[in-house]
């Protein structure tokens, strides 16, 4: 591995003020948990190895989860260990305790952070789906300020972001819209731990009581595009339709028509199109599960 | 740059380069061997250590990342010339063969029971799924861990 300095952040904006004097000058990289970082920096050829890390970790305004006026925000530091074990996620939010508990194995879930997963974007990022398929915003800080944008956009290609090199990401919000929105994730690997999906998916949507209609349907593909993708043909399909089995199966069936698969050594394009189908079903029946247990609640 | 750790309850100061990597400290600063190299690439828990009371691949965690943190390594676990029980369930179970994976495992063990002090099979099979074993077929594992657990 090549040698770097780090500087070690006090604050966001610290971090930030690093991140442009540096940034200007030599290659600049952000250190969170290092699960990713550790892996690009020790592959990574010369010319793209940094001259300069940043070490993000210290920030503790970086680590809360806590309902605001605005939604449940989550700090880019809170790690897949601490997102499986909040009380206010585990209640609101059971599908992310379950994106968080697919993501490598107990070692990597302990560092990993939700921010670092996001910014790593690869296809098949596991917190993608679910917060995508809520609507989820992203607060980001540079040197001229914060910007917010949703997710789906922040996501821009594999392994892209619209993060500029001199910001940081903040937080992670899901609005006040979506709080409570029954929403189920499920993955498909080749293994239980540590393995990659091959396709996942989130399902979300709220029910119109007195016609047992989908409201507000979202599904979010992962690992089927060069990022994270809206199924809008299936979610412009159940807009408004009353909930019944064959609904939630023709929506797999349109689901397929929205991803972009391709061929890789994990599967076949042809596989990947099959899963979509039967896990997009599964999760949009996992929802409506999740929904008819909170209605009996209360 | 200057860093600061407790290993093993000693307090352990040095200077080191940035991309040091923690389990290169351990085994090459502090001779703490115990945490061994396998792919060095985050997959196969070999490195785990615990860092800060959760467990840890110490190949993909800077030295300075630990910088002010409480580490134990698998030297740490006996207390007195006691095996913890951990270490006495791979013992009496055969939780070994080659032992390359064994402190990683242990240590995965040791940071389940912490968590999880009764778990099922299930628990166990999930919690020792960062570590690879190329020579138990884990079953043994899993019952050194049952042990442990005071589920014989
Ligand atoms: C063995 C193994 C298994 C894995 N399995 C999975 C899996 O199943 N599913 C999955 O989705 N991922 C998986 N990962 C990937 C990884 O663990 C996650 O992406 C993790 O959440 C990254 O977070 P981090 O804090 O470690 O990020 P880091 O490695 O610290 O950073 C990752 C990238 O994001 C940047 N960055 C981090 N935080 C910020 C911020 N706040 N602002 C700006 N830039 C930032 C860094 O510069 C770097 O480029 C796995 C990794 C390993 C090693
Ligand atoms: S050496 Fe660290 S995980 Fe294999
Ligand atoms: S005992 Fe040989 S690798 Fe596990």
């Amino acid at each position: 591995m090549r040698a770097f300095d780090v500087f070690t952040a006090k604050d966001s904006r610290h971090a930030v003020a690093l991140l442009a004097e540096h940034a200007a000058t030599s290659k600049v990289k952000v250190l969170a948990g290092g699960t990713d970082l550790l892996a690009d920096l020790k592959f990574a050829s010369a010319s793209h190895a940094p001259d300069v890390v940043v070490d993000i970790s210290r920030i503790e305004d970086l680590r809360s989860i806590a309902v605001t006026g605005d939604g449940l925000s989550i700090g880019a530091l809170v790690t897949h260990t601490e997102i499986m074990r909040s009380p206010l996620i585990r209640d609101m939010f059971p599908a992310m305790v379950n994106a968080a508990h697919t993501i490598g194995a107990v070692q990597t879930r302990n560092l990993g952070t939700l921010g670092g997963n996001l910014v790593t974007a690869v296809p098949s990022v596991d917190s993608g789906p679910t917060l995508v398929a809520l609507d989820a915003l992203v607060t980001v800080l540079g040197p001229a300020g914060r910007r917010q944008m949703p997710l789906a956009e922040f996501f821009v290609g594999p392994r892209k972001t619209a993060l500029k090199p001199d910001e940081l990401l903040l937080e992670i919000l899901i609005p006040t819209t979506s709080l409570g929105k029954p929403t189920c994730f499920l993955k498909f690997g080749l293994r239980k731990g540590q393995a990659l999906a091959l396709v996942n998916v989130a399902a979300s949507f709220w029910v119109d009581r007195a016609r047992n209609a989908f409201v507000a349907p979202r599904i979010a593909l992962g690992a089927v595009a060069p990022k994270v993708v809206h199924a809008s043909t299936a979610e412009a399909y159940l807009e408004g339709r009353a909930i019944a089995p064959e609904a939630m199966v023709e929506a797999g069936r349109l689901a397929v028509g929205d991803a972009k698969p391709i061929s890789d050594f994990r599967a076949s394009a042809e596989y990947r199109r099959d899963l979509v189908a039967v896990l997009t079903r599964r999760a949009l029946e996992g929802a409506y599960e999740l929904a008819k247990a909170k209605q009996s609640e209360k | 740059m200057q860093v600061s750790m407790t290993v093993n309850g000693r307090v352990r100061k040095a200077d080191v380069e940035p991309r040091l990597l923690l389990v290169h400290f351990l085994r090459e600063h502090l001779l703490l061997t115990g945490a061994h190299v396998g792919c060095d690439t985050s997959q196969c828990g070999a490195c785990t250590v615990i860092v800060d009371g959760r467990s840890a691949k110490a190949c993909t965690m800077f030295a300075v990342q630990a910088d002010g943190s409480t580490i134990t390594t698998v030297e740490g676990l006996a207390a007195n010339g006691q095996l913890h029980p951990v270490q006495e369930g791979f013992w009496d179970q055969h939780g070994l063969q080659c032992g390359y994976c064994t402190p990683g495992m242990i240590m995965s063990a040791v940071n389940l029971l912490q968590d999880t002090p009764h778990p099922t099979d299930r628990q166990i099979r999930e919690g020792i799924s960062g570590n690879f074993c190329r020579c138990t077929g884990y079953q043994h594992i899993v019952n050194a861990v049952r042990q442990a657990a005071g589920r014989r």
